[in-house]
């Protein structure tokens, strides 16, 4: 290989990436332009032109895939304010799916004495691979908040935002204080739905599928029903003050963990309905809403912002 | 030892802010890409030529440079100059650069009293 082989190499590793309209042009400039700098490097050496001395020149260069994104103008996909948030998101979002998978896949496994190397490959080809759907979400949904805010510039302001306001005001806490008294109305005797819209002529299996054991109504239920119904006057009181005020924040927290704590130790301790489809699904759907008010609790932990000085300078 | 790639790069920043207008004041009158950048290192103002080759194509593009090629005792080589808008780009990039080099050197010699 001499040197022109090595520059022709060169330029259609660059000119290939390029739109075909404009190849042909920037591959003929480009190759009189490189043949004017070896020229330039021959002559300062003493000697003719050689491979080694086209190589050296064309790493200097750069690498033709950074070459010819210089010839385009520059295209961001992730905004570069967005590069830390998004790998943030990418880790919190993969370690939670593997952990939840690998919860689910390699625990019971573990416990009974079964092949774990197995399960783990399970875990591997059931929850880590298929799990990459993560981050591509979430580079989709990045670039589209950037374009939007190349797009729409003025739409995308920053904005001040109280702290203790009332998402969707007023209005959405009564809502929020009318769903809990019907929820717990439903919850205390859910066979009570099969009687609204059956008017009583339903099986008796969906009679046994909506009842709860006694266990959990003795020890579980109470504690739950009183929790669930001490929301509401904690929300009458955001719609009297009109804010989520200090007190009422703690309040929220201390009301949010305590449910967590008694919805985790329901789903341990044993069946919540009789029917075990039934006590099955219940008990899926109280653990998807215990992570998902921990993990509303720790963003919202996460975002809060007390400023502090730091108790070390960093200067030297 | 540890200071010298922290300059390097910022040096290399300060370096990228002023690479357009130092191009644009060499094209007043037309100069192929190699002709372009030797002049530039003459005076002072060395740019890379992977950095500099595309940049002209880029300028020609968003409308401040017109070119044409040419065969003037050699192979054919492509002219880049300004156009119309391109003098005027010229024009208002000297008046911020002077504006900043004046504040910058009042800023230094502040700091050097």
């Amino acid at each position: 290989m001499n040197a022109n082989d090595v520059i022709e190499s060169y330029i259609t590793d660059v000119a290939v990436r390029l739109p075909r309209s404009q190849r042909a042009d920037v591959a003929f400039e480009l190759r009189a332009l490189l043949m004017d700098e070896l020229q330039a490097k021959a002559v300062a050496a003493g000697h003719d032109a050689d491979a080694a001395m086209a190589i050296e020149l064309l790493r200097a260069f750069g690498r033709p895939e950074a070459v010819s994104a210089r010839y385009l103008p520059a295209l961001t996909i992730i905004a570069p304010s967005d590069g830390h948030r998004f790998l943030r998101m990418a880790v919190v979002g993969l370690a939670l799916i593997w952990s939840a998978g690998l919860l689910m896949q390699v625990w019971q496994p573990l416990l009974s004495g079964q092949d774990v190397p197995h399960a783990l490959g399970q875990w591997w080809g059931r929850t880590v691979i298929p799990s990459l759907w993560w981050p591509g979400v979430l580079a989709v949904g990045f670039g589209i908040a950037a374009w939007a805010r190349r797009r729409w510039p003025q739409a995308s302001k920053w904005m001040p935002r109280g702290g203790d306001e009332i998402p969707g005001g007023r209005a959405a806490v009564v809502l929020g204080v009318v769903g809990i008294l019907c929820g717990t109305f439903v919850l205390m005797e859910p066979s009570r739905v099969l009687d609204v819209f059956l008017h009583g002529r339903a099986a008796p299996a969906a009679y046994e599928a909506l009842t709860y054991t006694d266990g959990f109504r003795q020890r579980q239920a109470p504690w739950l029903f009183v929790l669930l119904l001490l929301n509401v006057p904690m929300l009458i009181a955001v719609i009297v003050s009109g804010r989520w005020t200090k007190g009422l924040r703690r309040m929220d927290v201390g009301l949010s963990l305590s449910t967590c704590a008694v919805m985790a130790w329901t789903v341990l301790d044993g069946p919540i309905l009789r029917a075990e489809a039934s006590d099955r699904t219940a008990r899926f759907s109280m653990t998807v809403i215990l992570a998902c008010v921990l993990v509303h609790l720790g963003i919202r932990m996460f975002r809060t912002v007390r400023p502090a000085p730091a108790l070390h300078g960093t200067h030297g | 030892m540890g200071q010298v790639e922290p300059f390097n790069k910022l040096e290399l920043e300060l370096r990228r802010g002023v690479v357009v207008l130092a191009t644009l004041s060499q094209l007043r009158a037309p100069r192929y890409g190699y002709e372009l950048r030797q002049a530039l290192a003459e005076k002072g103002m060395p740019i890379e030529e992977g950095t500099l080759y595309p940049l002209l194509r880029r300028l020609e593009a968003q409308g401040f440079l017109q070119s044409e090629w040419r065969i003037e005792d050699g192979p054919p080589r492509r002219y880049y100059a300004l156009n119309a808008d391109g003098r005027k780009l010229l024009k208002r990039l000297t008046g911020a650069w002077q504006g900043m080099n004046g504040a910058m050197d009042r800023l230094l010699k502040e700091d050097t009293r």
